[in-house]
């Protein structure tokens, strides 16, 4: 049966009990995205996937340059490291709507709940960026002890980028999230899809240079393509080897801020939207049989 | 009631096959579940669009990777050619691997296991079924890979080709054979192994760059891995020029990697025989076979 109307106020509901439900479900995230394993099986699952993408990477570029410009290696393995978090908060939203609505069949009940959804599906999905970021630290790890990654950190710079970066990031999630409530099976598929599009339009891996000349301009307004630049001078104390790489530091924090101000209130009222419409159309239980 | 329980006197009579009905009804599994698979090519066109696009942006990725580095034009062909072949890989790892856990949580597996055929058929239909659907996305990759990005391919012997390609589908579809058996036991768990079963063995597959380039890694993956093999051989084939003195160069000659497939395919299609009877009577004594999430 369809959840047709929004519930009434509730009365004394508070900030507390959105964040008693969003506490909870980091707990639930975390059990379900562990799948409740051996915690060293899970460990090594988790590490070694990033480490072997980025060792993709290092060694199609040794074979073409024999190791000389370590500038551009040290572009890959930053790109390549920052890149899980990419995937990790778009598939974790995404998948915990997904999960929750067609394997456990529970959204319709937490939908609900006096918080309703938002905060726990923040919380659901936080274990999959927790990962992500472990990820991130052991990749770049990796970099500086054996393939001679010359970090220079400049927090000052750093911390800001990234925070208005997962801040970006977060909110092509959410509205990813809602629009795959949305969907039948296919859905299971946005997220790679779509992070596999942004990382060809962000400069993950090669300077938006080499992109055909009409996707370039889709790069420039994408805030992840801001976010990594940023984050690469944060980390490296240098930008990309690209065109993008002459912009002064000031101005890519200055577009990374603006395209986050942007993303997010539109993510926002698109959830909300999403949501409202799945409610109508009784997507909430809806089972696609995927 | 059919006619065969009819005529019986028995049950233990009736539960007697004929050889040549088991085969019938084996073939008729191999069939059915070959079906949905094939026929899914045309009744869900979403899925055509995610299992192109998705090895297609890979593909698309690595070769700007080569040419922000200059590479040479071979490498982009390298990679359009791995490209086409990770979509296979992809099909084994969740269509053939996980395929059996999924088939418990939406309760088929107890079907499979009470119903009167060996589940090696219904392994079989799914395999044949893959390989078909799996084709067509295959051949979008190289096609629309090769017309964007401008490869060019040198194919002197197509039938030697031909051969070389369905003899490495046989130990990969026999390995996801296997790992459908290890998949059910490892419950759970077989979800995080299948996600390990992507980007490492991209790497270790050499389906990015040739597989001389990780030389001491590389020898040991010729030999246990049926892509690795596959792909140096079908490389050899397809750019036929590659100097012999450079990283480009193959691991093995075709002739010898022709013979360890060969090996490959009979090794993995036993073991998964194995595996599987080993898997059913466990599963059986423990219960599990049937419980959902787990």
């Amino acid at each position: 049966m369809a959840v047709t109307g929004r519930a009434a106020t509730v009365r004394g509901l508070m900030l507390a009990d959105a964040w008693r439900s969003f506490r909870t479900a980091i707990g639930l995230g975390w059990a379900v995205e562990s799948n409740w394993s051996d915690p060293f099986l899970f460990s090594i699952y988790t590490l070694v996937k990033p480490l072997a993408a980025a060792l993709i990477l290092v060694v199609m570029f040794q074979v073409i340059t024999g190791g000389s410009n370590p500038e551009f290696l040290q572009f890959l393995i930053v790109g390549s490291a920052l890149w899980n978090v990419v995937f990790g908060v778009m598939a974790g939203l995404v998948q915990s709507i997904l999960e929750d609505r067609e394997r456990y069949r529970m959204i319709k009940y937490v939908v609900v709940t006096p918080p309703s959804l938002f905060p726990f599906l923040l919380g659901r999905s936080l274990a999959r960026v927790a990962i992500s970021f472990v990820a991130v630290v052991l990749t770049l790890a990796v970099g500086v002890v054996f393939l001679g990654v010359d970090l220079q950190v400049n927090l000052l710079y750093l911390v800001p980028a990234t925070v208005l970066g997962v801040l970006a990031v977060m909110a092509l999630g959410i509205f990813m999230a809602g629009w795959c409530l949305q969907l039948r099976q296919e859905a299971w598929s946005y997220p790679e899809a779509i992070a596999g599009a942004l990382y060809l339009v962000s400069g993950a891996i090669f300077p938006i240079d080499i992109l055909p000349t009409f996707i370039q301009p889709i790069a420039y307004i994408m805030p992840t393509t801001w976010w990594l630049e940023a984050s690469r001078r944060g980390l490296l104390g240098h930008g990309t080897p690209g065109v993008i790489g002459g912009v002064p530091d000031g101005l890519v924090m200055l577009f990374l801020l603006i395209s986050t101000a942007v993303a997010v209130p539109l993510a926002l009222a698109a959830f909300a939207w999403f949501m409202r419409r799945a409610r109508q159309a009784g997507l909430l239980d809806m089972v696609t049989g995927s | 009631m059919s006619s065969y329980h009819a005529l019986a006197k028995t049950p233990r009579e009736a539960a007697e096959w004929s050889t040549g009905r088991l085969i019938r009804v084996n073939m008729r599994a191999i069939v059915g579940r070959a079906y949905p698979r094939i026929i899914g090519l045309t009744r869900e066109p979403s899925w055509i669009f995610f299992e192109i696009l998705l090895p297609f942006l890979a593909v698309s990725a690595f070769v700007f990777v080569y040419r922000a580095l200059e590479a040479p034009e071979e490498f982009i062909g390298f990679v359009v050619l791995g490209g086409a072949m990770t979509a296979f890989w992809l099909n084994v790892v969740w269509m053939m691997a996980a395929q059996f856990y999924w088939e418990k949580d939406q309760g088929n597996l107890e079907l499979y296991f009470s119903a009167p055929m060996h589940l090696m058929s219904i392994l079989a239909g799914m395999a044949i079924g893959g390989l078909v659907m799996t084709s067509s996305r295959a051949l979008a990759v190289i096609g629309i890979g090769s017309i964007l990005f401008g490869v060019s391919y040198d194919i002197q012997q197509p039938w030697l080709l031909a051969g070389v390609f369905f003899l490495t589908m046989i130990p990969l579809y026999g390995m996801g054979m296997l790992f459908a058996s290890l998949f059910l036991m490892w419950g759970r768990e077989g979800f995080h192994l299948a996600q390990l079963l992507q980007e490492p063995i991209y790497f270790l597959g050499g389906v990015n760059f040739p597989i001389r380039a990780i030389m001491p890694v590389a020898a040991l993956a010729i030999a246990v891995l049926p892509l690795a093999v596959g792909l140096d051989a079908m490389r050899q084939l397809v750019f036929p020029n590659s100097d012999p003195e450079e990283v480009l160069a193959p691991m093995l000659p075709v002739n010898v990697e022709i013979v360890i497939l060969a090996v490959m395919g009979v090794v993995f299609l036993v073991a998964a025989r194995l595996a599987l009877g080993y898997l059913e009577r466990l599963a059986r004594r423990e219960g599990r076979l049937t419980l959902r999430w787990q």
